[in-house]
């Protein structure tokens, strides 16, 4: 446990010292939120829809965010595989799980402090939580992990490819997993093959979670599924993640 | 840590291929306890393979391997724990200060977080990067200090046995003679065991006990430096031409003269028994045939004629100074 800990610790040191690769990644999600808010907003008006707009779209902010945000865990693997110091650590006692998941943690906590400044701004231009505050930290804890999920993915391909433009160009695969969703009407508005890719997409059920306790309260069936989802998913690339590490150095056990 | 009885290596019949290509080929030495180790050998011979299958970040295609009494494939924990590494290429984080990467890998080795700052503390001044500003990031070390700053790494936890690659290559004189002060000092008060990887002939014939000497692949020669220097026999006489086909040319002439002869370039080799005599009739006989000298020097056989006599090349190809320290008056 003391080893994930002092990993995770490093991670987040080495990539608070590169501000550079998530500074630009918030700037993102905040330009979605006031656009998509602003373009979109008059879908409010649509018979059928019930709610706010703004509670309905942060979501997508906070989820485009993770895929930008975890992709720091896969750079972080990239830069240690080119300098050398992954071998150094898989030298150590550590165990590979905690050298991959060290990186995945990190960026998935640094994406929870993107995610408050999100939800902050969220309250500021009039969001109104259906589960108050209560609600707001399970938004925080979906985030966290779909977070999770994304850096598993991004640690996979940064094990695989071992570099970064390739591990890079494997994060945008992510892209269309958000956009072929739930992402900007609601999963009833949705028509022909977009309705199918969006009930098949797991992200639809993570909007789906965070947008229950976002705008209609406490609906549990909505939430379980989505926290469901989310760890399922967490779990599946995470261990996908580990095997590729274990592969790739071919250490001998 | 501990002090385990057995620090030893021993590898038998190994090999490690990379596609077609035989890295290591059918490899076997048998290393005792606290001995320095040097394995010599040019570019790509395969030395850096063979110390990544020891350490267990490479798994041997055949054959077998054993570090401090444990399998380096089956028990790759327990030796990993055993060993201390430092790779020919450094595996440092350009954004960490020497002291966050001593002590995190104290702190992964299982020292307490006070041990590790005081490991810290002891292996930045051994090293002689104690007088660092403390906030340098590593990114900002020069060539020599990265190095200095892996082989400290490699010291965090005490190991019984220690892996340099090449640990020298790229350092001034200065820091090389300290690098080897401390491996010296590291062997003879802690009892480690170090298995030394060079292309310096003069590094394995001044540091190591005993030297193997590889070449694509194969080990083509295993002894003490002195045993190794003293089976190529005799003196060994250099004979140096302008030309290539002049030093051809004079290997015919020298006919049935006593002494066994190689061809290197424009060099021709004399290895006897009884060089300084033999001298003056060489010079008479290759007089007679118009060809002149550029240069003559005997010397002593060196680990570099080991190597050629082994392999019928020169490790250190093209190196002058060496010729130049050669050629006598
Ligand atoms: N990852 C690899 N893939 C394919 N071939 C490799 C790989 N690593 C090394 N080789 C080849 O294996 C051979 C041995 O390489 P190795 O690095 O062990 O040599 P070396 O003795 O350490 O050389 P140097 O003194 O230059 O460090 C070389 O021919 C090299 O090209
Ligand atoms: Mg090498």
């Amino acid at each position: 446990m003391t080893e994930a800990l002092l990993l995770i610790r490093r991670s987040l040191l080495v990539a608070l010292r590169q501000p550079a690769a998530i500074i630009p990644n918030i700037g993102i999600s905040v330009f979605f939120l006031f656009v998509y808010n602003a373009g979109l907003g008059a879908v409010e008006n649509l018979p059928g829809f019930e709610g706010s707009y703004l509670a309905f779209i942060l979501p997508v902010a906070i989820l485009s965010a993770a895929v930008g945000g975890a992709g720091v865990a896969g750079q972080e693997l990239v830069r240690d595989l080119e300098s050398g110091y992954f071998s150094k650590l898989l030298l150590t006692p550590a165990r590979r799980l905690s050298i991959v998941w060290g990186p995945m943690v990190a960026a998935a906590i640094l994406l929870v402090g993107q995610v408050v400044l999100i939800l902050v701004l969220g309250l500021i231009i009039g969001l109104d939580s259906a589960t108050g505050v209560p609600g707001l930290l399970l938004v925080v804890v979906f985030a966290f992990l779909w977070g999770m999920a994304f850096a598993g993915y991004a640690a996979f391909a940064a094990l695989r490819f071992k570099n970064a433009a390739a591990a890079q160009a494997a994060t945008l695969a992510f892209f269309p997993l958000l956009f072929l969703s739930s992402t900007f009407v609601p999963l009833e508005f949705l028509d022909g093959w977009l309705k199918v890719a969006a009930t098949l997409n797991p992200t639809t059920y993570v909007f789906e979670g965070m947008r229950a306790v976002l705008m209609t309260g406490w609906d549990w069936r909505d939430v379980g599924l989505g926290l469901l989802v989310v760890v399922g998913t967490a779990t599946l690339t995470g261990a996908l993640a580990v095997r590729e590490a274990v592969r790739s150095t071919r250490l001998a056990r | 840590m501990s002090s385990p009885a057995d620090r030893s290596i021993v590898v038998e019949n190994l090999t490690r291929c990379y596609g077609d290509l035989r890295a290591v080929d059918s490899v076997d030495l048998q290393i005792d306890s606290g001995r320095i180790f040097g394995f010599l050998g040019p570019n790509g011979a395969g030395k850096t393979t063979l110390v990544k299958v020891l350490t267990t970040i490479l798994a041997p295609t055949t054959g077998r391997a054993l570090v401090g009494g444990h399998d380096v494939v089956s028990e790759g924990h327990e030796v990993r724990s055993l060993i201390g590494v430092a790779l020919q290429d450094v595996g440092l984080d350009s954004l960490m200060t020497a002291s966050e990467l001593l002590q995190l890998q104290a702190r992964l080795f299982g020292y307490t977080p006070e041990a590790a700052r005081g490991r810290t503390r002891l292996l930045l001044k051994r090293v002689g990067l104690d007088d660092v500003p403390a906030k340098k990031r590593v990114g900002a070390y020069s060539g020599g200090m990265k190095r200095r700053l892996d082989l400290a790494l490699a010291l965090v936890h005490e190991p019984a046995i220690l892996f340099l690659d090449e640990p020298t290559t790229g350092l001034d004189p200065v820091s090389r003679v300290e690098i080897w002060t401390e491996v010296r000092r590291l062997n003879r008060d802690l009892g480690v065991t170090i298995f030394l990887t060079t292309q310096y002939l003069e590094e394995a014939d001044r540091l190591a006990d005993e030297v193997a000497i590889i070449s694509r692949g194969h080990i083509v020669a295993q002894g003490s430096p002195m045993e190794l220097k003293r089976e190529v026999g005799q003196e060994v006489i250099t004979l140096v031409f302008a030309e290539e086909e002049e030093a051809r040319q004079a290997e015919g002439a020298l006919g049935h003269l006593d002494g066994a002869r190689q061809l290197v370039g424009r060099e021709l080799l004399v290895y006897s028994a009884r060089a300084a005599e033999l001298v003056p009739s060489l010079v008479r006989r290759l007089d007679a045939h118009g060809l002149a000298l550029e240069g003559l020097s005997l010397a002593q056989p060196s680990l570099d004629d080991v190597f050629l006599r082994a392999t019928g090349e020169r490790m250190e190809d093209g190196d002058d100074s060496h010729l130049a320290e050669k050629v006598g008056p």
